[in-house]
């Protein structure tokens, strides 16, 4: 009864022939705490899978992700389906907010890695926006041939979507029932509040009505 | 299944195969249920609250969890009728279940063009007195003894076919006089308790976690308030009693119809499990097979007192 409610997570990996799901999270309160504690054979409570994945690419565009933090999470399977072909943007406040760095540079997951941290920790110093905005300038293709696929803190998101581009930002919001009834993950949106939980997570750029 | 065992409970005109049915706003308009179960399987469901245009809701944050509980603030977001009666409705009355709307308003006249657009329509109408009346001021009609028992009445004129239920607000003062008044105008049942106003606080960021402020607690938390008052209210009237707060076992429906409910509605339970209301009511059943008990509405007032 206490903590009552379930918590949303994406999945991070999945393997169905073998019956297994990793979940990526962040030890942030009470709940991912007791999550931290949990040991081989325990058992946990699972509801899903819920919610809308990232659409398909299409096939005449360039991915490019953008993981602010733990969205890293969201966006990792983007990478594995890109099949190397995305450029990656991956930033957080310092070195310690990209627990995946070295797995994607060993892995060559990306096509481009561009590491930023806030402190200069690693990487470039600044914001995965700031790297993003160099980058689109530099590039001789125009903004349209690519599709931009985020995950990360709201500030992020909104910056990104002020860039022109197109795309899909994967959104975290309070959740209570997860299955669209109680309406408490609303998304403010160009036409009207959305459920995270029903017609999200993932929702068009150009839908959201950033705050 | 039932095996000489008879759940029926009676509101009014209407009569329910089992007393557990879905609490207002945690059903939505039914059709997401219909994913996890047959929702035929229950004794009705009661969908999310309409009002006449449509509301947009309060912004985000609407939700925080707080210990054994929930506070929300949703802000009765909803489609408005029209959209409801042609869009919400007919897919839900397909599924064989009675269904009861949930509906609320800022005026008496409001509730009462409500009332008469919906009778017939659906089974029953539940009316949420806990909305601000504008016309005075803004105090919710569940509070002010006046204009709850004009919002009843009004309500009550334009209904000739569907039963009438009053949603009391657990903010009265004396829940047994806003009882009695709904009794007085002529409302088939009582459904008790709505939420409870509540708030909130991160000491690390000073905010509140609502966006809003206030929001209305639900869940275990309240259940021993609601029993409470289910008790009260139950002993001051003839007509019969929806209970819920907190409500997510079979025990707990007992518990709620021993202090006097005839029927009871589950809702934050729902968010723990889809399936909860279809589990309390197996819940129900075995505690009947258990004690031996062939008739559930024996269970109704069989709080032993002294």
């Amino acid at each position: 009864m206490d903590p009552l409610l379930k918590r949303p997570f994406g999945y991070f990996r999945m393997d169905a022939a073998k019956g297994e799901l990793e979940i990526l999270y962040r030890v942030r309160g009470r709940v991912t705490s007791l999550m931290s504690a949990l040991q081989k054979g325990g058992e946990v409570e699972m509801l899903g899978p819920l919610g809308n994945p990232y659409p398909e690419l299409i096939s005449s565009k360039t991915p490019l992700i953008a993981a602010g933090g733990v969205g890293i999470a969201s966006v990792y399977p983007l990478l594995e389906r890109f099949k190397g072909r995305a450029h990656l943007f991956y930033g957080g406040k310092n070195r310690d907010e990209l627990p995946l760095k070295e797995t994607i540079e060993k892995k060559r997951l990306a096509r481009r890695l561009v590491i930023s941290t806030e402190d200069g920790s690693a990487g470039l110093k600044g914001t995965l926006v700031e790297a993003l905005e160099v980058f689109l300038k530099e590039q001789k293709f125009p903004a349209k041939s690519f599709t931009l696929f985020a995950c990360g803190p709201q500030g992020m998101l909104k910056a990104l979507s002020r860039l022109g581009l197109d795309g899909y930002v994967s959104v975290e919001e309070k959740m209570a029932c997860g299955i669209g009834v109680c309406l408490g993950c609303a998304v403010k949106t160009k036409n009207g509040y959305k459920r995270a939980c029903a017609e999200g997570p993932v929702f068009n750029i150009k839908e959201v009505a950033f705050e | 299944m039932n095996k000489g065992k008879n759940l029926k409970v009676r509101l009014g005109s209407l009569v329910l195969q089992n007393p557990v049915m879905t609490a207002s706003g945690t059903a939505g308009y039914g059709t997401e249920l219909a994913r996890f179960y047959d929702p035929s399987l229950l004794g009705a469901i009661i969908l999310k609250g309409i009002s006449l245009s449509p509301w947009q809701g309060n912004p985000p944050p609407r939700i925080a969890e707080t210990p054994c509980g929930m506070i929300n603030s949703i802000g009765l977001q909803n489609v408005g009728l029209e959209a409801f009666l042609k869009e919400k409705l007919p897919p839900v009355m397909k599924y064989g279940v009675p269904v009861i709307a949930n509906i609320l308003g800022n005026t008496a006249g409001q509730y009462a063009t409500l009332a008469e657009r919906l009778d017939g329509a659906v089974h029953g109408v539940e009316l949420n007195v806990s909305c601000p009346n504008v016309k005075k001021g803004g105090i919710a009609f569940g509070v002010d003894p006046k204009g709850f028992t004009r919002l009843v009445r009004e309500a009550r004129r334009r209904m000739k076919k569907s039963i009438l239920i009053v949603k009391l607000s657990p903010g009265a003062q004396d829940i047994a006089e806003f009882a009695r008044r709904a009794e007085a105008e002529g409302a088939d049942a009582l459904s008790l308790i709505n939420t409870i106003p509540a708030m909130a606080i991160d000491a690390n960021t000073r905010r509140p976690l609502i966006k809003n402020i206030i929001g209305g607690l639900s869940g275990p938390a309240i259940k021993p308030i609601a029993l409470r008052m289910v008790y009260q209210a139950s002993k001051a009237v003839g007509i019969p009693v929806i209970g819920m707060g907190g409500i997510t076992t079979g025990q707990d429906a007992v518990e709620f119809m021993l202090a006097g409910a005839a029927a009871v509605a589950v809702g934050t339970a729902t968010f723990l499990n889809p399936m909860a209301p279809v589990a309390i009511l197996e819940g129900i059943r075995a505690y009947m097979d258990k004690h031996k008990i062939k008739d559930v509405s024996s269970l109704t007032g069989g709080l032993v007192e002294g």
